[in-house]
């Protein structure tokens, strides 16, 4: 019966969240506490995520990201038996075959979280600051068309995000529209 | 091996379509999910010429593509063209679109083929024989519930100009007829509270069905949030929780959904929004289809429903039944047990007559049939039939004829015990339909668009509801101590019931009258009368203690054959009936256009639907005036009117060669001129002051 995406906007408190990660630890939001946050909505099996990570863009973002501090978090909320649904070794098997670097990859199969943080796309990003703040929500870069080969000369949101918030600028994009997969929430929650 | 089979099968096939020379098929791409292919209205344009072509979009089974706004998830279409010089094509137009709820997210998609229309123009100067070229890039998302492919795909149709035509035109007006139509009037929003509120003009008579706006403009509302419907005299009013940019952006464009395949294009600009009126849809938050019907939302619409019936007891046609049959109770002298017994029939019949009535209505809807409550007064032998009912329960009434137990009409409602009490109140319950049309029209069009468990439920409310005030004075001795005395004046009060019943059978009479015409109208009286005379003939036999059967027979073979002898088709379908009081015009026809322009008669045409409130205002202001009528007689202007209410492909063809995409459209023809478009507003100094 829940909502399927929750209101959450630019500038608001973001709840707090406790899931397990791909090596079975439990990982909370508020560990990171005074860190930026970054949140990466994935589904293996969808051909646009694929393409950040055939590209080799998504890894690119991730690694500078952490350079940088950043907390990055990839979240799968794909449910059982739909497509891109994974347990803990799967998910580390995708990490590792993709040389990836999120800080945790984090599964949500009952899509408590995504539903929580209102995401319906696969990839959707989200920014969040040291005060757990929304400062970036939407599509990764701003070409949702392009093929792979164009993909890392596209302008990047959450690159531009990150480097506004390093900065300590407000942010100049603060909301695009995701683009991609629709998440695969179970229908019954 | 079978499988290869067919393969190739669909091979040949693609082949000799396109040998056979299909009007403007080109390329088929075959390896997407979504086959794609340009087509043309015509392989041969003529210079200057603006024609339509199509992209067609075929999505495999399970499969669906994206309207221009994809929803909450999902990927708008790209196509990019490449033109030869001297030829321009304009905006993709998308049908209307499909909602489909994967996980909890809504997707705007079309899961059969469906096509994307554009019109090309040639330049005047572009010369016969010349190849046109048309050349698109296309990208777009192709889903099934599970998965997403990003396809793309060329598209290419090779033309040459020629000499004009619409080889393709039967194919194009199918696809037409899925397009929305432009509302025409621009609606209103403001954000309140968190909610946006769209008021859009929509004429308090023209039809709705499970109406729903698809937001063209993004971020302005939560695309999975339930919408609530509500019309308030010429306003529909759209009420959903508001998005990001709701309360600061200048105009949101998107579409209202009035049909299965019915939409209507409209623009809203900032403004107040009245507030809401009769609410005719109010969707929860979709999660999934079944959990639209909320067990709050069953339980408002069952208080309702019981509410609503109960006040049809005091419908003229119902409340001499239920009256005389409540006085029943009083002369039984308040049997307790009998008087529950009695209830409980009378409530059974009442109610399984609404749940029948109610079960037709669905599964005529669901066959696709237009039906609305009260259908089965659609036809005229029902009518003819409720007439002859009615009078015959009205003389009874009156003390004409008399029954063995006084109860009302019929022989069946007319047994002793429970099985009269059973058909007293099927009889009531059949009865009171008429009556409910102008009262529960928007609560029974409420129930048609909320799932068949939940409209059931509803229907069975208004039956239980008509039942009440019985079941009360069976179950309350109280209240059945406090009807008044049985006494001489229960006679009076029984022939005073006649009047209500007699108002009744008039008020059929019209309805016959305006359904077949004065014969049928006068049909119908007769019959009556011949059913007056023989049961006025049986009741002085039954006096004198003679058998009754002898008129009866005679009666109802009268009847019977009253029913045969009336047509079963009404004059004319309602949509298509030229308003009494408005010019005196036939439908349009183009055919017909030139035929009074070859006879050398000025014309003039209008092009009107119901759901048009401009057309609305301008026929109630200009076109039924008096004087209008008049002068138009004068000059004997032959007056054509085109009704677009249900998207007439052959009018929407006639709109676009006149630069509309939509109605009104005012044509004056005089005689040996060009047509001269006259001004959306009309005035009746404008039209009394046309040429001749």
């Amino acid at each position: 019966m829940a909502p399927a995406a929750a209101a959450v906007e630019v500038g608001q408190r973001m709840p707090d969240f406790r899931l397990t990660n791909s090596s079975g630890e439990i990982v909370q939001l508020s560990d990171f506490a005074g860190r930026t946050v970054v949140l990466e909505w994935n589904n293996p099996g969808c051909p646009f995520v694929q393409r950040h990570y055939g590209s080799g863009n998504m890894q690119a973002l991730q690694r500078e990201a952490r350079a940088d501090g950043v907390v990055w978090l990839t979240i799968n909320s794909g449910a059982p038996g739909r497509q891109g649904f994974m347990r803990g070794p799967a998910a580390n098997g995708f990490v590792s075959r993709e040389n990836a670097s999120p800080s945790h990859y984090l599964l949500d199969p009952r899509g408590v979280v995504g539903r929580a943080y209102g995401a319906t796309a696969t990839p959707e990003m989200f920014v969040i600051d040291g005060s757990r703040v929304l400062r970036y929500n939407g599509a990764i870069d701003d070409a949702p068309r392009a093929r792979e080969s164009e993909t890392r000369s596209a302008n990047s949101y959450v690159r531009a995000a990150l480097a506004d918030l390093d900065a300590g600028r407000a942010v100049r994009t603060r909301e695009t529209r995701p683009y991609g997969c629709s998440v695969k929430y179970s229908d019954a929650s | 091996m079978r499988f290869l089979f067919a393969r190739l099968l669909t091979v040949l096939a693609v082949l000799l379509a396109l040998g056979a020379g299909q009007p403007g098929f080109a390329q088929v791409t075959t390896e997407n999910a979504i086959k794609t292919a340009l087509v043309a209205e015509t392989r041969a344009p003529a210079p200057g010429d603006s024609f339509t072509i199509a992209i067609r979009m075929r999505p495999d089974q399970g499969w669906h593509g994206y309207w221009l706004n994809p929803g909450e998830a999902g990927l708008s279409d790209s196509f990019e063209w490449t033109l030869p010089e001297g030829v321009t094509i304009g905006e993709l137009r998308y049908p209307v679109p499909e909602r489909l709820v994967i996980g909890g997210i809504m997707n705007y998609v079309y899961e059969g083929e469906y096509a994307l229309l554009a019109d090309v123009t040639l330049a005047e100067d572009i010369a016969p024989g010349t190849a046109v070229p048309l050349r698109a890039s296309g990208q777009w998302l192709a889903c099934t519930d599970e998965i997403c492919v990003p396809e793309s795909g060329d598209l290419a149709l090779d033309l040459r100009v020629g000499s004009g035509g619409a080889e393709a035109s039967e194919q194009f007006d199918a696809w037409r007829a899925s397009l929305p139509r432009p509302l025409g009037s621009e609606a209103r929003f403001e954000v309140a509270d968190g909610t946006l509120r769209i008021a859009i003009p929509f004429p308090a008579e023209a039809g709705i069905a499970a109406p729903y706006f698809f937001s063209a403009t993004d971020r302005v509302l939560d695309y999975s949030a339930g919408q609530r419907v509500s019309r308030n005299g010429d306003t529909l009013i759209v009420e959903v929780a508001a998005a990001g940019d709701a309360a600061t952006i200048g105009r949101i464009e998107g579409l209202l959904k009035i049909g299965d395949h019915d939409g209507l294009l409209l623009t809203a600009a900032p403004g107040d929004v009245p507030a809401a009126g009769t609410v005719i849809a109010d969707a929860q938050r979709l999660d999934s289809p079944a959990m639209n019907a909320g067990i709050g939302t069953i339980l408002l619409a069952l208080g309702g429903a019981i509410v609503g019936g109960m006040l049809l007891n005091i419908m003229p046609c119902v409340f001499p039944i239920l009256s005389l049959k409540a006085l029943s109770l009083a002369k039984a002298g308040g049997s307790a047990s009998g008087a529950r017994q009695d209830a409980l029939a009378y409530t059974a019949g009442v109610v399984l007559v609404c749940l029948g009535l109610g079960a037709a209505l669905l599964t005529l809807r669901a066959s696709g049939a237009a039906a609305g409550w009260a259908f089965q007064l659609q036809d005229p032998r029902m009518i003819l039939f409720l007439l002859l009912l009615v009078t015959a329960v009205a003389l009874n009434l009156a003390g004409l004829f008399e029954l063995p137990s006084l109860v009302g009409g019929g022989r069946l409602a007319g047994r002793d015990g429970a099985t009269g009490s059973f058909f007293t109140g099927a009889l009531a319950a059949f009865i009171a339909t008429p009556c409910t049309g102008p009262f529960m029209a928007a609560a029974l069009g409420a129930a048609l668009v909320v799932p068949p468990v939940v409209a059931m439920v509803i229907f069975g409310g208004l039956g239980l509801g008509l039942a009440l005030p019985f079941l009360a004075l069976a179950y309350v001795p109280a209240l059945r101590d406090r009807l008044p005395k049985p006494g001489p004046w229960m006679e009076r009060f029984r022939h005073l019931m006649a009047i209500p019943m007699f108002l009744t059978a008039l008020a059929l009479g019209w309805v016959l009258g305006r359904q077949t015409g004065v014969n049928g109208m006068t049909l119908g009286i007769a019959a009556a009368l011949g059913i007056a005379l023989a049961l006025w003939w049986a009741g002085s036999r039954q006096v004198a203690g003679k058998r009754v059967w002898p008129p009866i027979v005679p009666a109802a073979m009268i009847a019977v054959a009253a029913l045969f002898a009336v047509p079963g088709d009404m004059l004319s379908a309602p949509g298509n009936e030229v308003e009494a009081g408005v010019l005196d015009a036939e439908p349009f026809d183009e055919a017909r256009l030139s035929e009074l322009r070859a006879e050398g008669r000025p014309v003039f045409a209008y092009f009107t639907a119901d759901w048009c409130i401009t057309c609305k205002a301008n026929e109630a202001g200009a076109l039924a005036r008096a004087d209008v009528a008049e002068h138009f007689a004068a000059h004997d202007v032959a007056v054509l009117v085109g009704d677009w209410t249900t998207g007439d492909a052959r009018i929407g063809r006639f709109l676009e060669s006149h630069g509309r995409t939509g109605v009104p459209l005012y044509l004056y023809y005089a005689p040996g001129e060009e047509p001269e478009i006259l001004p959306q507003i009309l005035t009746p100094g404008r039209l009394t002051s046309l040429p001749s």
